[in-house]
């Protein structure tokens, strides 16, 4: 029998994603003998019209990883939609916007403004900025649009499953990739991790009191955090009651409070609001009888940047998605 | 014609509520027409996430009616009070004016608060408009 075909492809990304593939170690081994790798562009020398030139549907499943904020990206992902049995959303920001999806504060003309005309080290005197469309020299040069918003795999195209994280661990993947050959898949739509929060998970939540109250908000570079305690206990925000486990606590472990780019338990709409809505209510509560607004308002203000932290890994999966341009 | 503000209010189950119901009326003295509220458990129960529903689904403001200090059963209040201060810096990074959500509180037999309060911030959503 024919070995399934599988594409890896990528977006709006960094390439860590490409890394966890070959983070599988001796497993990317078994991963070659039992598929068929048909498209990698990070890794062979596969061409579009590869791709084009396949059946519908003749590729058993497709990982994509980035957001979705070109026109090229919008283009390839229909392509391999269509060309797909399944899709998986690989990683958090193909998933949830992730680390790019933070450009959706600002637009193309903000960015583009910034990017190309204000860093210090740029040296533009003429402000060009790009264009889809340049002539040059007679002929006609074409790049991709840039698009204002940055989305979502599944604002774009049909996803099947998500594989969370920045970037998705090892034996996540290798779990998702049998339950792929052995045809064991949970219902479709499931994100592939452990449906419980992190701190269901996380070697320090003994250390977690049942009655916790943040009295002021420590960021993580104002303190020396104790790598043996709850970080929330020590009043450093920590993003672990509203996040999904599944990463093998590594930031936890590396004495970094989470934040949360696994994503949000089932349910959620909002994983940011869900992140805000605990934050508020620790914040204070011991003394919250006492304290006048002024000083419940201080106390809010201690965390200078809500939705940069809240949203650090789901701005455009949000309900509002992106901020309003005036 | 046109377009009437579109304001959602939240208001808590045993503050607000009772007054509406001696009034017989779905939503305040002063306030008819203006609003249908969505009676809550608590102010504690209004999350954050239902409030940035309201406005993704085209809200142009969010009022959530709790129990003055000391008069909520179960300290939902002071819960609501500080999550619409963070929404509020939240929503201001996003683009939108803080004032869209509120907390303010009321007793038991405050309708004719509830209703002014109720009308002044309708009001001053019809001066802001809707969201974009
Ligand atoms: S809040 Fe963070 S450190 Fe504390 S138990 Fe949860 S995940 Fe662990
Ligand atoms: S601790 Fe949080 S941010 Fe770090 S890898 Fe795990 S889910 Fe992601």
């Amino acid at each position: 029998m024919a070995k399934p075909k599988v594409a890896l492809y990528w977006c709006a990304s960094c390439g860590g994603c490409e890394e966890a593939v070959v983070d599988l170690a001796e497993d990317i081994l078994k991963v070659v003998e039992a598929v068929d790798i048909i498209f990698w562009p990070v890794a062979m020398d596969f061409k579009k019209a590869d791709v084009e030139g396949m059946a519908d549907g003749e590729i058993a499943v497709s990982f994509i990883n980035g957001a979705i904020r070109t026109e090229e990206q919008g283009e390839m992902v229909k392509l391999l939609r269509r060309k797909s049995g399944l899709v998986v959303a690989f990683g958090s920001c193909a998933h949830l916007g992730g680390i790019p999806g933070l450009a959706n504060f600002w637009n193309r003309e903000t960015i583009f403004e910034r990017v190309y005309k204000g860093v210090p080290t740029m040296d533009n005197p003429e402000g060009v900025l790009p264009q889809t469309r340049t002539a040059v020299a007679g002929k006609e040069l074409t790049i991709p649009e840039f698009w204002d918003t940055v989305h979502t795999l599944d604002q774009v195209i049909p996803v099947d499953y998500y594989l969370p994280g920045c970037a998705p661990p090892p034996d996540l993947i290798m779990n998702a990739i049998t339950a792929i050959l052995e045809g064991k898949l949970p219902e479709k739509g499931a994100v592939l991790a452990p449906d419980k929060s992190l701190c269901d998970t996380c070697p320090l939540a003994d250390s977690k009191p049942e009655k916790l109250s943040l009295k002021e908000v420590k960021r993580p570079y104002e303190v020396i955090l104790d790598p043996e305690k709850c970080f929330l206990a020590q009043g450093v925000i920590c993003l672990g009651p509203a996040t999904r486990s599944g990463c093998g606590e590594r930031c936890i472990n590396a004495c970094m409070p989470c934040r949360g780019c696994f994503g949000p338990t089932k349910g959620a709409r909002d994983q940011g609001a869900r992140s805000l809505s605990f934050v508020a209510s620790l914040l204070g509560i011991e003394e919250e009888e006492k304290m006048t607004d002024e000083e419940v308002e201080k106390l809010i203000d201690q965390i200078p940047d809500p939705a940069g932290l809240f949203y650090m890994y789901s701005l455009p999966s949000s309900l509002l998605r992106r901020r309003i341009m005036k | 014609m046109r377009e009437e503000a579109k304001v959602v209010v939240f208001c808590c189950n045993w503050s607000v509520y009772p007054g509406l119901q001696l009034s017989h009326s779905a939503a305040p003295t002063g306030a008819k027409g203006l609003v249908d509220p969505i009676v809550t458990m608590c102010s504690g129960r209004v999350s954050p996430e239902l409030i940035l529903e309201a406005f993704s689904q085209g809200a142009w403001g969010v009022l959530v009616a709790g129990c003055p200090p000391e008069e909520c059963e179960h300290n939902g209040n002071y819960k609501a009070r500080r999550r619409v201060l963070l929404l509020q810096n939240l929503l201001a990074q996003m683009g939108i004016e803080p004032q869209r959500v509120r907390f303010e509180s009321f007793s038991t037999g405050e309708s004719a608060k509830l209703g002014q309060t109720i009308r002044g911030f309708v009001e001053e959503m019809r001066g802001l408009g809707p969201i974009e």
